[in-house]
């Protein structure tokens, strides 16, 4: 699997990432990075135990680090949900689908990752 | 910039982004060309800042961070001064306006928003790092030129005043010490008051045109100048002159009539003479109608006059000088004047001999003074390499003393150690937070670190230092230590509590030592009993504190003693008083004090509830027993504290006249003191 075909696998723009940080090596290290990164796991958890500002900024973080690697789907969803934390301060019925579409795409993103990082 | 000059020195670059995904892309990026620094969050930079402020060409900064974020941090850095010196680029997603005009508002130099695009973030911090290279350089050179400028101004105005001075027969010195007391008047004046529309930046300018004052004398004729003796009434109206000449030849000098020195050298010049009252010339100015700066220099020139030697007097003292002034034998001058000059009077005659040698350096340093605190004068490479000389030499020495030396900075809450101290403590250098964390919390008790924190709060810059001993845990061992620090103020008006710096000194083997020494001094060393004189100090605190004085003295020896030691030899005698001591030993409390007087003789002195007898009678009955070949026997005699009026010695002597009694009376027994005894005591001896 090539990196473009883990971006086109993740629904992601792989034209735009490769515009920016222009090295398909530097692109797949920076890909593997997001597995450890921990701000998915830390928005979860936040959000568990109602800790909101914690939350938003795990979104944003989230987001951030999305945005930079160009992965589209997650990066939306993401920054939805970032928004929503960034506004309103108290949780709300409204988050529960917020959040699983971010854990969707979450998932998603992390098996292609996981894909390429298999071979 | 350092590249140029120092082929391996690349500029280093901080990154503060709380995602390390985002700060190793940037890194990444830049790592070819710089070095690259990283922070989690703000605390985490100021950290840095504090100990690497100029080393650091650039620092990228992220908005949402954990801990301090982006705003926090750059509040940080204005504060501390750092946001001069090393430019801000911030890098957000937001674009929202209240955002970015916050960010530049702040100090911010640019903006790079995400997503990250490679060439467009090296371009960005190059031309952040060369703009802002180009900006340090050009204030260098501008603040060179005015420095010139200013210096030829005030070579000019010496040589001008040097010629009047020349003329006059005078040293040259006049102009100096005109421009020295104007100074030294005008900082007491503005001390006491804020009603003269001066401030501190005024004094250089208003100093340099004080020189001036009497320029005015250049077209007064030689032999009226130079006369010795009294002046005629005609000579004097020539004289009187000269202030009204000295400010029309400033009047006179074509376009440059609004320039700060003319105006102020025309005040100084044509008022010079008035006085307070109105006695004055060439006006008659009456009070505040005389210009504030012409009031100063006219102060000035009276003290120098009077304690100058001119051609028709003598110096007077100092001291004559100033009672002359105050008692308005040289006219009326503001009260509020005068104020000053009782204010600074005890420091005057020295800080004039000392200013006026040093007077051009010193208003040259005042100028650079002035400059930086407007910003004009940024630091220079070469005070850099100073600077990083001092480093390596406080480094050096630390190490050498070992002591654990540290700079605690106020906000943002952090610990600088030195290298030593933070080894010797196990920790990292830089310790954030240090309340919440182990310095504070473990090595301190943490209700000792708030102690030492308040007391640094509560200084004053005039009395800045703080010294305490406190028993800190290092590495889980309980060590006595005195901390000295000294609290560290920024220069404003009102100054500003920054921070501290000291020292951490170990002193528990002294302290040990000492304790030890204490101990060995109040013990009898065949017994472990206390000594007399230790005993005597216990005893006399008690009587002097306890109201109740429910207390008896027993004062003991062994009968016959003499007998075993001659029997049986001295170190079975040590035996007997080992024995003896340790019976004591068990048969008291902690609270009661026991001591050996020396020989066979033993002190106990003890509270009691009710009833002094059964408790004597236990001890008695106690102290009577068997060592050995020797039967242990004693004569007693007791007296209780009521009795004694607070007095050790009193209630001793009693104690004593009542074992004498139970000597006299048969030994093997104890005996309570009776007022009779008094008078028979000392003869039964």
């Amino acid at each position: 699997m090539t990196v473009k075909e883990c971006y086109d696998a993740m629904g992601a723009d792989y034209e735009d990432v490769f515009a920016r940080l222009r090295k398909d090596e530097r692109i797949q290290k920076f890909l593997l990075k997001v597995m450890n990164d921990k701000s998915y796991d830390l928005l979860c958890s936040s959000l568990e135990s109602g800790d909101m500002a914690e939350a938003f900024r795990a979104a944003h973080t989230l987001k951030g680090v999305c945005q930079n690697l160009s992965l589209t789907p997650l990066y939306k969803s993401a920054a939805v949900l970032s928004d929503r934390l960034k506004e309103q301060t108290e949780y709300g019925s409204d988050i529960e689908p917020m959040l699983d579409r971010v854990r969707e795409d979450y998932e998603r993103t992390i098996s292609c990752i996981r894909e390429l990082d298999g071979q | 910039m350092n590249k140029k000059e120092n082929g391996q020195i690349r500029n280093k670059i901080l990154i503060v982004d709380d995602s390390e995904i985002n700060r190793s892309l940037l890194s990444d990026m830049l790592s070819g060309e710089y070095e690259i620094l990283e922070a989690e969050n703000g605390m985490e930079a100021s950290a840095i800042l504090q100990s690497h402020e100029h080393e650091i060409s650039v620092m990228l900064l992220d908005i949402v961070m954990p801990v301090m974020d982006g705003f926090e941090t750059l509040v940080a850095m204005n504060k501390n001064g750092w946001i001069k010196s090393i430019p801000v680029i911030m890098i957000s997603a937001e674009t929202v306006p209240a955002y970015v005009d916050r960010a530049y508002d702040l100090g911010v130099q640019d903006y790079i928003s995400r997503p990250f695009d490679e060439r467009t973030v090296r371009r960005r911090v190059i031309n952040t790092i060369m703009l802002f290279a180009k900006q340090k350089e050009l204030s260098h050179m501008v603040a060179d030129q005015m420095m010139e400028k200013e210096n030829g101004n005030q070579l000019m105005i010496e040589i001008l005043s040097n010629i009047v001075e020349f003329r006059n027969g005078e040293s040259g010195l006049h102009v100096l010490h005109i421009r020295t007391l104007t100074e030294l008047f005008l900082k007491a004046l503005l001390e006491k008051t804020d009603k003269y529309d001066i401030s501190r930046k005024d004094i250089p300018l208003i100093c340099n045109a004080s020189a001036l004052h009497d320029i005015g004398k250049i077209v007064i004729p030689e032999e009226v100048l130079n006369k010795p003796g009294r002046f005629t009434d005609e000579e004097f109206a020539i004289m009187r002159t000269h202030s009204m000449e000295g400010a029309r030849l400033l009047e006179d000098i074509p376009m440059r009539k609004n320039e700060p020195l003319i105006q102020l050298g025309y005040q100084i010049c044509r008022w010079h003479h008035e006085r307070y009252d109105g006695k004055g010339y060439p006006d008659g100015l009456k009070g505040e109608e005389i210009p504030i700066v012409a009031q100063v220099v006219a102060l000035a020139d009276v003290y120098d006059a009077l304690t100058s030697k001119r051609v028709y007097k003598d110096a007077y003292s100092h001291e004559k000088a100033v009672e002359m002034i105050l008692n308005g034998e040289c006219g009326i001058f503001n009260p509020i004047l005068m104020e000053c000059l009782k204010d600074i009077s005890d420091t005057l005659e020295k800080e004039l001999s000392v200013l006026s040698q040093g007077s051009s350096q010193t208003e040259i340093l005042g100028t650079v003074e002035m400059m930086m605190e407007k910003g004009e004068l940024e630091v220079s490479e070469r005070t850099l390499r100073l600077l990083e000389h001092e480093r390596t030499k406080y480094q050096f020495y630390a190490e050498l003393s070992h002591e654990i030396q540290f700079e605690y900075t106020a906000m943002p809450e952090m610990l600088i150690l030195s290298e030593w101290g933070a080894r010797y403590l196990d920790m990292p250098e830089t310790v954030l937070n240090p309340r919440e964390e182990a310095f504070g919390q473990k090595v301190f008790d943490g209700s000792d670190f708030e102690e030492l924190l308040r007391l640094l709060v509560n200084t004053t810059p005039e009395k800045p230092v703080v010294e305490k001993k406190y028993l800190l845990n290092i590495n889980g061992h309980e060590r006595w230590s005195r901390v000295i620090a000294r609290s560290m103020w920024d220069d404003g008006e009102t100054p500003e509590y920054m921070g501290a710096i000291g020292k951490i000194v170990d002193i528990h083997d002294n302290m040990e030592k000492m304790t030890n020494l204490e101990r060995m001094a109040a013990h009898d060393s065949l017994t472990g009993l206390l000594n007399h004189k230790a005993a005597k100090e216990k005893i006399s605190d008690i009587l002097n504190q306890d109201e109740q004085q429910k207390y008896i003295l027993l004062l003991f020896d062994l009968d016959k003693f003499k007998q075993a030691n001659d029997q049986y030899g001295h170190l079975f005698g040590d035996e007997v008083l080992k024995y003896v001591a340790e019976t004591i030993k068990k048969s008291t409390r902690a609270s009661d004090i026991a001591a050996r007087m020396g020989g066979d003789e033993f002190l106990l002195f003890m509270p009691y509830k009710e009833q002094a007898e059964p408790l004597v009678k236990r001890i008695f009955d106690l102290l009577c027993g068997q060592y050995k070949e020797f039967r242990v026997s004693v004569s007693m005699g007791i007296a209780c504290a009521e009795e004694c009026g607070g007095d050790y010695s009193v209630l001793f002597h009693m104690a004593d006249e009542a074992m004498y009694e139970a000597k006299r009376s048969g030994r093997g027994r104890y005996c309570f003191y009776k007022a009779e005894m008094a008078d028979t005591g000392g003869e039964a001896r």
